[in-house]
């Protein structure tokens, strides 16, 4: 294992002054910071109602968000749980303000604290991921930037029918890519959602329903599956 | 007005940087704790610069490949809702594109179809920055998360894994199956996207080069859009 010249497994670290002087202050500024952010979520929709009187019919503005929430839904339980023994507490309240975990984040925190020598979990690995999960959001925000204005750019030159391309077919991509990437994680659960969401989808189910019956369909599945045939030799890692 | 106009407008790109100020101001406040501790535990200056020096090298190859992917937003949306969505506001792109999609049908709209307005646009405004406060809310339990995952988890790891799969095939699992269903172009888009997604990752584990892993969804992403393209014509 690279360790970089650094010995840091063997670093000891003052269990009190770990407690009063990081995981207090982490605790106090992590939760004035995520309220903040909470709150700041708003803003865009108000800015939006207050500059051009444009808000979505309410009973519109339901079924989307019952359908983004059935999406996201297992995410807000599951992924903190998942990832937290990675992250630790303040990787945990930087990673759900600025998002990209799973891509981002998380490989991050995992890669340094390996190449370190320090075990996810110890107090050297909070301080390790501490250190890798911020660095990566400077660098994401600064290439973020870089790359909205400079997209911008390009769009605005690309050929039509590029602009075509991305207009028509960018979305039946996305939606294949990232479930042939699952599917790969996971064969035995991937036929279950498409059968389930085209009975639904023939059944003329609104949107949130059809997403709830295949998300929580699935899980049901993949219970049943797992506790049966699998063992914990060949059960997928996350 | 044309809802591109304002989705690029200078309040959207604000409202980013609102954002952005609150997660590098959070960020580095944890940064320099944790160097401070590190530090007094005995740790030189030059260690604390290897690791901050470690963790930017380390993110270089993920953060390239989220720009490569974030270009898919900006020609969907505009640049101004990239920004202010993955500068930092908690989603990743597919994600963002998924959360846009339901809101736009939420509406009565599809999204990314001549017949999107500025009303769609709306819905995904409202719907893509409140539906994200629930992982907030969740990161405000973080003082409870251990005895919560003993709770769910059963202490089985891989049972976390399981859901966490399930529910990204079953989320994606719809939208997958309405575009098979709308057949041609769309359905070549999928399979495409959907055969370059497995296949580069079943390469970069063949060939044992994880970082092309970070390439993959990208390259399958633009792979099927253009396959789709080439046979609408």
């Amino acid at each position: 294992m690279r360790t970089m010249g650094l010995n840091l497994r063997q670093l000891k670290i003052d269990p009190d002054a770990f407690a009063k002087e990081y995981v207090a202050p982490v605790h106090r500024m992590g939760r004035i910071t995520v309220g903040l952010h909470l709150v700041a979520m708003f803003i865009p929709p108000v800015a939006l109602y207050l500059i051009y009187g444009l808000v979505p019919p309410w009973d519109g503005f339901i079924k989307g968000m019952l359908a983004a929430v059935a999406f996201a839904g297992p995410f807000f339980i599951i992924e903190p749980i998942a990832y937290y023994p990675v992250l630790g507490i303040s990787g945990t309240y930087m990673s759900f303000t600025a998002g990209n975990i799973s891509n981002l984040r998380l490989p991050c925190a995992l890669v340094a604290q390996s190449a370190l020598g320090v075990e996810e979990g110890s107090k050297q690995g909070e301080l390790v991921a501490t250190i890798a999960v911020a660095a990566s959001i400077w660098l994401s925000i600064t290439a973020v930037f870089i790359g909205a204005v400079a997209g911008g750019f390009l769009i605005e030159r690309a050929p039509p029918w590029l602009i075509d391309a991305f207009r028509r077919f960018l979305l039946p991509a996305v939606f294949g890519a990232v479930f042939g990437q699952f599917a790969l994680r996971g064969i035995a659960f991937a036929p279950f959602p498409l059968i389930l969401s085209y009975f639904a989808i023939q059944a003329r189910q609104p949107v949130w329903v059809v997403i709830s019956l295949s998300v929580f369909g699935t899980i049901i599945v993949g219970r049943i599956i797992y506790k049966s045939f699998m063992t914990r030799k060949e059960a997928p890692q996350s | 007005m044309d809802w591109r106009q304002i989705a690029n407008a200078p309040w959207i790109w604000l409202c980013g940087l609102i954002l952005v100020a609150v997660a590098l101001y959070q960020c580095t406040y944890f940064a320099l704790r944790a160097i401070r501790l590190l530090k007094a535990s005995g740790v030189p200056d030059d260690a604390v610069k290897k690791i901050i020096r470690a963790s930017v090298i380390t993110g270089f190859g993920p953060v390239m490949a989220l720009i490569f992917v974030m270009f898919a937003l900006v020609a969907a949306i505009s640049p101004g809702f990239a920004w202010l969505r993955e500068g930092a506001a908690v989603g990743a792109v597919t994600t963002e594109l998924i959360q846009a999609t339901n809101a736009a049908a939420g509406v009565g709209q599809t999204f990314g179809t001549p017949g999107f307005n500025e009303i769609g646009f709306a819905a995904v405004v409202w719907v893509t920055n409140i539906v994200c406060i629930g992982w907030l809310i969740a990161a405000l339990f973080s003082r409870h998360l251990q005895p919560l995952r003993e709770k769910i988890g059963g202490g089985d790891a891989r049972w976390l894994a399981v859901i966490t799969i399930c529910a990204t095939l079953g989320a994606f699992g719809y939208w997958t199956t309405t575009h098979l269903l709308r057949r041609g172009p769309f359905a070549v888009s999928v399979i495409v996207a959907m055969g370059l997604s497995a296949g580069l990752y079943s390469a970069a584990d063949y060939f044992k080069r994880p970082g092309l892993k970070e390439w993959a969804l990208g390259l399958a992403l633009f792979g099927g859009m253009i396959a789709g393209k080439l046979y609408a014509g």
